[in-house]
């Protein structure tokens, strides 16, 4: 029988996924390409969030920044460099990358609510912060534009079904690279320091460095998410990057549990659903604008709390306790 | 063990895509024409209802719904009824496009009506790619001059004159009512701001002071550095606001406070000179008193208009608790363009047929402006002209001077005429009866 490391397991799990969206994609309505390209998105989001958190022990609110800076990034090199998208997206990993190295460096002595607080303040004030500098377009923001769908695609070819593409591609490289990291001898060493930073740091880990290299690589997944965030609306504005953005990726990698990031496109479908949900249920029961607008707030922190309380290490974990039990 | 858990993981996560994959291919396809049944007309509108510039603005949607019931009570276009979708964009450019795509991908639209603003607006079109989906623009709220550009803007309708026609009418006025003053002014470093900036220079006006500040960057204490700068300019200097209104109101207040709302002579461009607003943002009657303003429309306040008349009956029916101002008359007035555009399109309505109709026949539509439309097969920008007014404290615009002087433009080098322009009257009862 053929026997598989690991990793090759791993690579051909990728491989398989990849045709799996391309089968999906060519079958479902703009709409849902175009969905799928959120779904696509929050996952990597919330990945990024998952391998900061649950792997090595930081805890972030102000991934919403990161993903900011990285878009900025990513439709200044478009706009000011005439870059093609692709170069695009890759610079916004690794401009967001570097900006969480040089952060990491700054708050690398903190740790728990002091973390929190200082990403939560990054995330509150950096977007705000683009108003300050002309060349970001003040609250109109900057237009990102990858363009229209190759010609040799034919005409049918929809602008959703290339955004549908690019965002899956871009996700599933990237994931696929974190899940060789967090597989590898790093991975190890983060988990290492999350679970005891004092014994980790006896064995001999450079433990402020490799928490500092988490940081970045997170940010780096984080800054690739939002250049694919405003590739989807076409444009760049600090209002893209609400305080709300933060929580409800921090809701996703919880419900999806935070200690593995196996689930991140579950934690993507309940981002991308719960609004959905809310409007449905407005139709339904009939309200206001207002009630429209805040419930989907309302819908994540209700969930939030929901897993905190019941699967606080996600649903794989919770069916695995209920096989157990029951 | 371990190779188990793998596999356990490994289905759940497979279980998870099949779950999306099935979600993903339970949907219906797309009808050849969307949004259209034999009974029914679906519009969509993407604009602000909460934030700032709802408080203007948000009253748009509801002046076009209480149209629209009014002709759908009265047997509707060709006994289709007009449903009108709105969604929420808080007058954000990144909400514009999510919304406006909503509105064409899971509301399944004909077409959309009335979107606000410049930058909000061109995001929302090239994310909703309603170029390639050939899905009708109408009558947007905006006069930036680039919405003109039909490759690039194939379906989309503007309705206001553009910022640059608006510039250049506010340049000969001041040049002529003005001679010899200096001029300063402050707009809005945007496609909407540059535009006029634009319309200036075609104009010929000369500034003596000219500051451009991004969209957001205005607050409290930059308008009070702002307003004592302008103050050093001797004499008494005509300054120009031509942002949005939250600004002019911001820049009226520190001229309140620094005593120095006299030193000028206030000019507020279109869009950011609503009365209405600058009072409920907190701007003394006094200050408002006397400013400049340009307009298209008959004022809304009165009543012995035809147009103001039908309109005014319409809203105490239609949507009740309302009251009727400049804005609920704009809504009202699209409306009725949007109801004789869908007419002039005939009984096999089509997409390419509506933007077909606008191009032949919108320029004969009825309409409250003062001013002629200037929709043709080569052109899709709306009004072309303006009338020079005064506001009171009260916040009406009365013509300056005491006499209407209604002058018509283009947006780039050609002389401003005064206008000819005989308005059709009122259709009965305020029902389209085009075809």
């Amino acid at each position: 029988m053929l026997t598989l490391t690991p990793s090759k397991k791993r690579t051909l799990f990728f491989v398989a996924m990849g045709w799996a969206l391309l089968l999906i994609g060519d079958r479902i309505g703009e709409l849902r390409q175009y969905q799928g390209s959120f779904v696509a998105m929050y996952a990597l989001a919330i990945g990024s969030i998952i391998l900061l958190t649950g792997y090595s022990g930081q805890l972030s609110l102000g991934h919403s920044a990161l993903m900011a800076v990285g878009a900025y990034a990513g439709a200044l090199s478009i706009n000011n460099l005439h870059l093609h998208p692709v170069i695009a997206l890759v610079i916004a990993t690794f401009v967001a990358g570097l900006f969480g190295l040089l952060l990491g460096f700054g708050v690398a002595r903190l740790s728990g609510p002091y973390l929190a607080g200082t990403t939560l303040a990054l995330a509150v004030s950096l977007p705000t912060l683009a108003n300050q500098f002309p060349i970001l377009g003040g609250e109109q923001g900057v237009v990102f534009d990858v363009g229209l769908p190759p010609a040799r695609f034919g005409e049918n070819f929809s602008q959703y079904k290339w955004f549908f593409w690019i965002s899956c591609l871009a996700v599933l490289v990237m994931l696929w690279l974190i899940s060789n990291v967090v597989s590898s001898r790093y991975g190890r060493t983060f988990r290492a320091i999350r679970d005891n930073e004092t014994a980790a740091a006896l064995s001999g880990l450079n433990t402020g460095r490799l928490k500092v290299l988490a940081f970045s690589i997170s940010s780096g997944m984080a800054g690739l998410a939002g250049g694919l965030l405003v590739m989807l609306i076409s444009g760049v504005s600090p209002s893209a990057f609400p305080l709300s953005l933060s929580f409800s990726l921090l809701t996703g990698a919880v419900v999806t549990g935070v200690y593995s990031l196996k689930g991140v496109m579950l934690g993507g479908l309940v981002l991308v659903a719960i609004p959905e949900i809310a409007d449905s249920l407005v139709t339904r029961i009939g309200g206001s604008e207002g009630f429209t607008a805040t419930l989907p707030g309302f819908l994540v922190s209700a969930l939030l709390i929901l897993a905190v309380i019941f699967a606080p290490n996600g649903p794989g974990k919770l069916l695995h306790s209920f096989k157990k039990h029951g | 063990m371990i190779r188990n858990t793998r596999m356990k993981r490994f289905s759940v996560v497979s279980a998870v895509v099949a779950l999306g994959a099935m979600v993903f291919t339970a949907l219906p396809a797309q009808a050849a024409e969307p949004g259209l049944t034999s009974k029914e007309i679906k519009l969509g509108i993407s604009t602000p209802l909460t934030g700032t510039a709802a408080l203007s603005y948000g009253k748009v949607p509801g002046a076009m719904k209480a149209y629209f019931d009014f002709i759908n009570a009265n047997g509707g276009v060709y006994g289709r009824k007009i449903k009108l979708v709105v969604r929420d964009d808080k007058y954000l450019p990144t909400l514009a496009a999510t919304q406006t795509t909503n509105l064409v991908l899971k509301d399944g639209v004909f077409a959309l009506v009335a979107a606000l603003g410049t930058a909000t607006h061109s995001k929302a079109y090239a994310a909703a790619s309603l170029a390639t989906k050939k899905v009708p623009d109408l009558f947007v709220n905006t006069g930036f001059s680039g919405f003109g550009n039909r490759t690039k803007y194939p379906t989309t309708f503007t309705v206001l004159p553009s910022y640059a026609m608006e510039a250049k009418i506010i340049s000969k006025f001041v040049k002529d009512k003005f001679p010899g003053q200096a001029v300063a002014l402050v707009a809005q470093d945007d496609e909407f701001g540059v535009d006029g900036v634009n319309g200036f220079a075609a104009g010929s006006l000369s500034i003596a002071s000219k500051t451009l500040y991004p969209q957001g960057y205005m607050n409290d204490a930059r308008a009070k550095a702002l307003v004592t700068g302008l103050s050093a300019i001797p004499g008494k200097p005509v300054v120009i606001l031509f942002g949005t209104t939250d600004v002019t109101a911001l820049i009226f207040k520190a001229a309140e406070s620094l005593s120095l709302t006299s030193k000028f002579t206030w000019i507020a461009g279109s869009v950011g000179g609503d009365s209405n607003t600058l009072l409920a943002l907190g701007v003394k009657p006094t200050t408002i008193d006397g400013v400049v303003a340009a307009s298209f429309f008959p004022d809304a306040k009165n009543t012995t208009d035809q147009y103001v008349k039908e309109f005014t009956k319409i809203n105490a029916k239609y949507n009740p608790g309302v009251s009727f101002d400049n804005i609920v008359l704009q809504g009202m007035n699209s409306a009725m363009l949007t109801v004789q555009s869908l007419r002039a399109a005939g009984k096999n309505l089509t997409r390419a047929g509506l933007i077909k109709a606008i191009e032949d026949k919108g320029s004969t539509f009825a309409s409250a402006a003062l001013v002629p439309l200037n929709y043709s097969a080569t052109s899709h920008i709306g009004y072309n002209g303006y009338w020079m007014g005064q506001l009171n404290a009260k916040g009406e615009l009365k013509p300056y001077g005491g006499t209407l002087s209604i002058v018509t433009t283009d947006s780039t080098t050609g002389p401003i005429t005064p206008s000819t322009f005989k308005r059709p009257s009122m259709p009965k009862n305020g029902i389209p009866t085009n075809s």
